[in-house]
């Protein structure tokens, strides 16, 4: 009845990486979710896309893990975008006002073709 | 002296064994008197005596065994009266009379002289050569009896101490048992105590409303993300919160408490709900055990009204709405989600920022708080109920709004949920009751997931005239 948890980063560039989730990202995924991501600020990606497409399902365990992924982003003079919010996950962000920190595009494309493209060389 | 001891044969009972050789000895010499004797310190002590009876020791007087015991050799006396040291033994200037002593000493492997194997006649009289060997081998008979009984002692003594190192295991067994039963005692009241801190405490009575809760943790030990409160910021004024710590568990109940104590303190300071989630932020962005910690919360103050009814004000930190509930003049309930616009999620973000609303909440009208396991919780179907089956149900709910009443309807609509992985569950609903209603009072119901049969009302009869 949980769809298996995935995780892949199918894109980096610079200090950018897109890491994108599909399954439900509830208290059993999000230490794998936070771990991967923080792997990638250390390695030199601290300006994170996260793709929520596949996302069927988040709490608020999953919203802590972006909580922590943003936060830990800055510390690194990164960033966290999210790409293609699924609609009940937007109005969580809605409702707990992450949606006013949070820069949000409607798919992983929008959110890299926004960036400005000087930082990709850095 | 050692040695005697060590043989273990002082004072013991007389023995079968040298009876025996004492009586031989006494036949084969043809004299009245034969004995087996150990020399003590200070005394020589008749392990048998033939034809000595009612003495079992005498003084360590020099002249017979005394000095017999002194050398390794068959001591013969032909005649004591003409022996210069044995004339003045009590044996033989006593009553006695003896005359005639002859001693071989009993000489261990390891060459102790233990005590003798005498003879005595109280006539003066001449053995051979051969007759004293014999003497010397009825010595070593005794020797080797008690070698033989020194080994049997030794299994004897092995054996005991065997089963005391035994029972001593056993014991120290027994003890650890026992120290880590009263350990496992000790650390369980400790837990009681520490999570009596952690679930939300009694509602108290608030003159003109009626308060109602409910309480279920998905964790065994009853504690969890969830929680709630109501008490009094002074004057007539009451505050009450309710929220969700991100996680569950004891983890997560560790910042339940910190958040409970913080919102309660804030407000003593200050009783307006934007300043007490404000504060509530701050501690937790503070706290670096709380780490990224963080909850949503509604926190709200109630000002009583002169005509009825409390003025409600209302601050939200990523929290979901409350709902009011209005009773219509149709006879049905009018469903209002009380937002307040931009509250963010507390102690994630230093820049959080939280608005307040105000509403009225008239006589007949209810309020009901809760967490996400209320509207994340599944349906038969497998969806989730969610705000719109959340705000259905309670469209549905009977007027006037009782607390009492609605947070029964809210427990059965989740007991009716076949859901097995349910989350926490906290719940809190606030009524004013009409003028002809019954009194206001309290009504609690504690849940935990371990017990799910234990529907337990708390204070249920803690109602107010």
């Amino acid at each position: 009845m949980t769809d298996a948890f995935h995780i892949d980063v199918p894109h980096t560039d610079g200090t950018l990486a897109v890491i994108a989730l599909s399954g439900d990202f509830d208290i059993a995924a999000a230490p794998a979710v936070r771990g991967r991501a923080l792997e990638l600020i250390s390695g030199g990606h601290p300006d994170l896309v996260a793709d929520l497409a596949g996302v069927t399902f988040c709490d608020s365990s999953g919203l802590g893990a972006l909580v922590g992924i943003w936060r830990c982003a800055k510390d690194a003079d990164g960033s966290l975008t999210l790409a293609a919010i699924p609609d009940r996950l937007g109005r969580l962000l809605s409702v707990t006002g992450m949606d006013t920190l949070l820069p949000a595009y409607p798919s992983a494309q929008a959110a890299l073709a926004a960036r400005p493209s000087n930082r990709t060389t850095a | 002296m050692a040695a005697v001891r060590r043989y273990d044969i002082l004072d013991t009972p007389p023995d079968g064994a040298y009876d025996r050789v004492a009586a031989l000895a006494a036949r084969l010499f043809e004299v009245p008197v034969a004995t087996v004797t150990i020399v003590d310190e200070d005394r020589i002590w008749f392990k048998a005596a033939h034809g000595l009876e009612g003495v079992s020791e005498i003084g360590r007087d020099p002249g017979l065994c005394a000095s017999a015991v002194l050398t390794d050799d068959t001591t013969v006396i032909p005649d004591t009266l003409l022996d210069p040291v044995a004339c003045s033994n009590p044996l033989v200037a006593g009553p006695m009379g003896v005359r005639f002593y002859a001693a071989a000493p009993i000489i261990t492997a390891d060459g102790y002289r233990l005590g003798t194997v005498n003879v005595l006649d109280t006539r003066p009289r001449e053995i051979s050569e051969a007759d004293s060997a014999t003497l010397a081998d009825l010595a070593a008979v005794v020797r080797d009896q008690m070698e033989l009984r020194l080994s049997a002692l030794r299994v004897v003594r092995a054996e005991q101490e065997r089963r005391k190192v035994e029972q001593e295991r056993r014991q120290a067994e027994e003890e650890a048992r026992q120290r880590a039963e009263r350990d496992k005692a000790a650390i369980a009241a400790f837990a009681s105590t520490l999570q009596r801190t952690l679930v939300p405490p009694v509602l108290p009575a608030v003159p003109g409303l009626e308060l109602a809760c409910h309480y279920k943790t998905a964790s065994p030990q009853e504690v969890g993300g969830d929680f709630y409160d109501v008490f009094p910021v002074g004057g007539d004024r009451w505050a009450f919160f309710l929220g969700d710590v991100c996680g569950k568990g004891a983890e997560a109940a560790s910042v339940t408490s910190l958040t409970r104590y913080t919102l309660r303190a804030a407000a003593l300071v200050d009783a307006d709900p934007t300043a007490a989630l404000n504060a509530l932020n701050t501690a937790l962005l503070l706290d670096a055990a709380v780490g990224t910690r963080f909850c949503t919360a509604i926190f709200g103050v109630l000002d009583p009204v002169r005509d009825g009814g409390f003025t409600v004000t209302l601050a939200t930190g990523g929290h979901p709405p409350a709902y009011h509930l209005c009773p219509t003049e149709e006879g049905g309930v009018r469903v209002e989600a009380a937002r307040a616009k931009g509250g963010m999620l507390v102690g994630a973000f230093a820049e959080a920022a939280f608005a307040s609303r105000t509403l009225h909440l008239a006589p007949g009208q209810g309020l009901l708080l809760y967490t996400d396991g209320l509207t994340e919780a599944r349906t038969a179907d497998g969806h989730m109920l969610d705000d719109t089956g959340l705000m259905d149900f309670l469209a549905h709910r009977p007027a006037p709004v009782s607390a009492g009443s609605l947070i029964d309807g809210t427990v059965a609509l989740l007991d009716t949920l076949p859901d097995t992985e349910r989350d926490d569950v906290a719940l809190l609903a606030l009524s004013v009751p009409t003028a002809d209603a019954a009194p206001a009072g309290i009504t609690t119901t504690v849940h935990s997931a371990a017990a799910p049969t234990a529907d337990v009302s708390v204070a249920q009869e803690n109602r107010r005239p």
